[in-house]
């Protein structure tokens, strides 16, 4: 073929190909004639007129991994957008990759001028460290931070009731270890009441979870023996199998983790010991959905909750910077989900003394310690 | 046979165009750098107009020729240069318009956070830039530079750490960033050393083993910063953080960018250091010449197992004082996560054609591109997917005409220009050619 042809050709080609693809924007395009150029926004009119519509605008800095993670970035986002649809806020948001970037994506939404931000979210404990030194340098900006504690005024904190659900997944399993209970491709051996806790590396964060889970056993059965063991890693999941494979091997039934993707191994333990496994912050039937066949209930941290409870403070105007907020079962910061395969056949007296508990607790009638050696 | 003819005559423009690509002059080199960014920017800019009409959003970005687009790949190269240094230009400056306002916009300096966050990143690639363009100028492909960088950033985190109760204040700086530089060079230079002598001693392809060190050193530093050095105050994966005083001063810029001119100027000075040794020494005569031609140089009496163990202790050390940089400047700790500066490093080696001198001109490019990302990535609604493509594009471009000219220097035979009557035995211009052809149709 003809050079000039095929160019021809192929141009006429790739652009109609482009004007055909079916997306684009989906409103009409008169109405952002002022938008291009101006870019650094110093004329404080037009500025200022975009944002009168929206009730705030909303930075939100991903932990690293980004968007499509499956789990915590996705689940803020969610968050983020629930917000969007029912607060009539506007958002923008960044995916660092780089531990080291942290810090100027902050600043970056710190310093915007237009937008400038009323409130900068900052998704996950990794971002504790470059927050507590932006903070201080934009004493003006408000800040939130998911899963840790940065004690500026300008700071937010949300923090997660942990042990609180751990509570219920734990009275959920003692419940169950003495019962007959078969399902999916588990069953369980009511002649022991033993459960399994395993942790991914041991430290405050994981005991909340191993203290709360051990406090719902006992609740539950008072004589139930609680195999409590920690893997170091919270990618390893050869080491979750071999942990959760001994401690089925010697009678439990049923064991929860807390130790992300080393959790998997429990899973597949859980299939090969004719077990249960019960899984962590998300809905892990869903999300490891190979394994629903045995996956009781999962603990689930819920993150959308924590972004979406701190816009609609700024929103309302009570930002609540300095404080440390703990969601708990009250908060629907953490829940109880029961697997989409097995929730169902869990008898319904079980799950409604489940339910007292977590009123109970609600109300403070029951106090859950936050730290294994207080159970 | 006319399909061979053909092909022969592909052969032979493909190999004219090495050879002129071999024989380019410096000016030449840089024009033909700039046609490349300029081209990848006008690939680029479809690209992000496709990828606009292929995505649904809600208002339009930009409108070109009636069609709403949902990026706007102005605006986004816009963010991806200008942005990295901080907006600079007046947005009443539009000389095609007839308005002269001054060009730069009120309240800018030079010293702005966005412009540290470039420097910043510029500092690092000139460290791990050079360490790559030694080794490949001795002929060593050293892909291990981000395990070098790892271990020397890891060991000057912990000496550093260790050794800052002993001093303090002013005396602290002074002691304590030369002692933390020096203990990143020795570890790296080390660590270097070792797929260095197993090269000269074993006959180990370097390429393998420092791969294969890269996961070494990363496994390794995550089980002690997980383990026995791990902070116990923190739930990441990191180290003590080092006091103030063990960190590079912040000179003219402030404190909260993480950016110090005295570690910039300690890379020039390297980039001048480097270029020296490798130009204008002995030592270095020996590094280029083995990197050119081994049998030649060892039979020339230069000790090739020697050479090569001690261009990767100095690959090395160069990146592991790439890790010191990053612990002093940058994160203040050890810390799991260190971005690829090594892997960078060897683009910016290659864009810099292996020239020392070329490293500094290539690290700022890449130091522009990592930063923009991030004004782009905030400012813009373009994903960060599509910058990483679009700074893929530019390093793809204006690496590929120095990457070829490197090749072409190993395939193309360097002529000189005008016959020289004294070269003895070599045969002639037209021999020469003959022999190539002879070969190539024997290869059919």
């Amino acid at each position: 073929m003809d050079r000039r042809t095929f160019i021809r050709g192929s141009g006429i080609a790739g652009i109609a190909a482009l004007a055909g693809c079916t997306g684009g924007p989906t409103e009409g395009s008169g109405s952002n004639d002022s938008e291009n150029g101006n870019g650094t926004g110093d004329g404080d009119g037009d500025g200022s007129s975009g944002s009168a519509e929206v009730s705030a605008n909303v930075g939100v800095v991903y932990a690293t991994g980004g968007l499509g993670d499956g789990s915590f970035n996705d689940q803020a986002q969610q968050g983020i957008q629930q917000a969007e649809s029912e607060l009539n806020i506007s958002y923008n948001d960044a995916q660092p990759d780089e531990v080291s970037q942290f810090k100027s994506f902050q600043q970056q939404f710190a310093q915007s001028t237009n937008p400038d931000y009323d409130l900068v979210c900052c998704i996950g404990f990794l971002q504790k460290s470059a927050l507590a030194e932006n903070a201080p340098d934009y004493p003006d900006q408000n800040f939130m931070i998911v899963d840790e504690v940065v004690e500026e005024p300008n700071v937010a904190s949300y923090v997660f009731g942990e042990e609180e659900g751990s509570f219920l997944v734990g009275q959920l399993a003692g419940l169950l270890t003495t019962r007959e209970f078969s399902a999916g491709s588990g069953s369980t051996n009511p002649d022991r009441a033993s459960v399994g806790f395993v942790g991914g590396v041991e430290g405050s964060l994981i005991g909340k979870f191993e203290a709360g889970f051990i406090a719902g056993v006992a609740r539950a059965n008072a004589d139930a023996e609680v195999q409590s063991t920690y893997v170091g890693d919270f990618n390893d999941p050869a080491g979750g199998k071999e942990a959760a494979l001994a401690m089925y091997n010697s009678g439990a039934d049923i064991v929860y983790h807390a130790a992300g993707n080393t959790g998997t191994g429990v899973f597949e333990a859980a299939q090969e010991a004719g077990r249960f496994a019960i899984g962590v912050d998300q809905d892990q039937s869903k999300t490891k959905s190979n394994y629903a066949d045995v996956i009781l209930a999962s603990m689930v941290k819920r993150v959308d909750t924590a972004v979406y409870t701190s816009v609609e403070n700024v929103v309302n105007g009570e930002f609540d910077g300095g404080n440390v907020t703990t969601l708990g079962l009250e908060q629907d910061g953490v829940e109880v989900v029961y697997g989409q395969q097995l929730g169902g056949q869990i008898s319904g007296d079980v799950k409604s003394e489940i339910k007292a508990s977590q009123q109970a607790i609600i109300d403070g009638e029951i106090s859950v310690p936050a730290d294994p050696a207080n159970v | 046979m006319s399909g061979d003819d053909r092909s022969g005559g592909a052969r032979r423009r493909g190999r004219a165009a090495l050879e002129r690509l071999v024989r380019a002059s410096a000016a030449e080199r840089v024009f033909i750098s700039t046609a490349a960014l300029v081209l990848s920017m006008a690939v680029g800019v479809v690209i992000v107009l496709a990828a606009g009409r292929m995505t649904t959003c809600g208002e339009a970005a930009a409108v070109y020729f009636g069609v709403g687009f949902c990026y706007d790949p102005f605006a986004v190269y816009d963010s991806l240069f200008l942005g990295a240094l901080g907006n600079p230009i007046n947005p009443l400056f539009r000389p095609l318009e007839g308005q002269f306002a001054p060009p730069f916009r009120r309240g800018w300096s030079p010293l702005n956070g966005q412009m540290a966050v470039t420097l910043r990143e510029t500092t690092i690639l000139v460290f791990t830039g050079l360490s790559v363009a030694v080794a490949f100028r001795a002929g060593i492909f050293n892909i291990g530079t981000q395990g070098q960088l790892v271990v020397g950033a890891l060991a000057t985190a912990l000496a550093a750490l260790y050794a800052s109760p002993l001093v303090a204040g002013l005396v602290g700086t002074l002691v304590l960033i030369p002692f933390g530089l020096l203990v990143g060079a020795l570890s790296g230079g080390l660590y270097g050393a070792i797929p260095g002598a197993l090269k000269a001693y074993a006959d180990a392809n370097e390429v393998i083993t420092t791969i294969m060190l890269n996961f070494v050193a990363t496994g390794v530093a995550l089980y002690l910063v997980a383990g026995p050095f791990k902070d116990p105050a923190s739930a990441a994966n990191e180290t003590v953080s080092l006091p103030g005083y063990a960190i590079f001063p912040p000179v003219v810029f402030e404190p909260r960018d993480d950016f110090s001119v005295l570690a910039l100027l300690f890379g020039v000075a390297l980039v001048g250091g480097v270029y020296y040794l490798l130009e204008h020494t002995a030592f270095g005569y020996d590094i280029r010449t083995s990197g050119i031609q081994p049998e030649a140089a060892e039979y020339g009496g230069v000790d090739a197992e020697r050479t090569v163990v001690s261009s990767m202790a100095i690959s090395g050390a160069l990146g592991g004082l790439g890790g010191a940089v990053y612990v002093l400047m940058i994160i203040g700790n050890y810390q799991t996560g260190i971005p690829a500066y090594g892997f960078d490093g060897i683009t910016v080696s290659i864009l810099a054609g292996n020239n020392p001198l070329g490293v500094g001109f290539a690290a700022f490019l890449f130091g522009v591109l990592k930063s923009g990302s991030i004004v782009v990535d905030v400012n813009t609604g373009a994903p960060p997917q599509l910058v990483g493509v679009l700074r893929g594009l530019i390093i793809l471009f204006v690496a590929m005409p120095e990457f070829f000219r490197l090749l072409g220097r190993r395939v193309v035979a360097i002529e000189p220009e005008r016959p020289v009557a004294t070269d003895g035995g070599r045969p002639g211009d037209g021999g020469d050619d003959a022999g190539a052809e002879a070969g190539g149709e024997v290869d059919e």
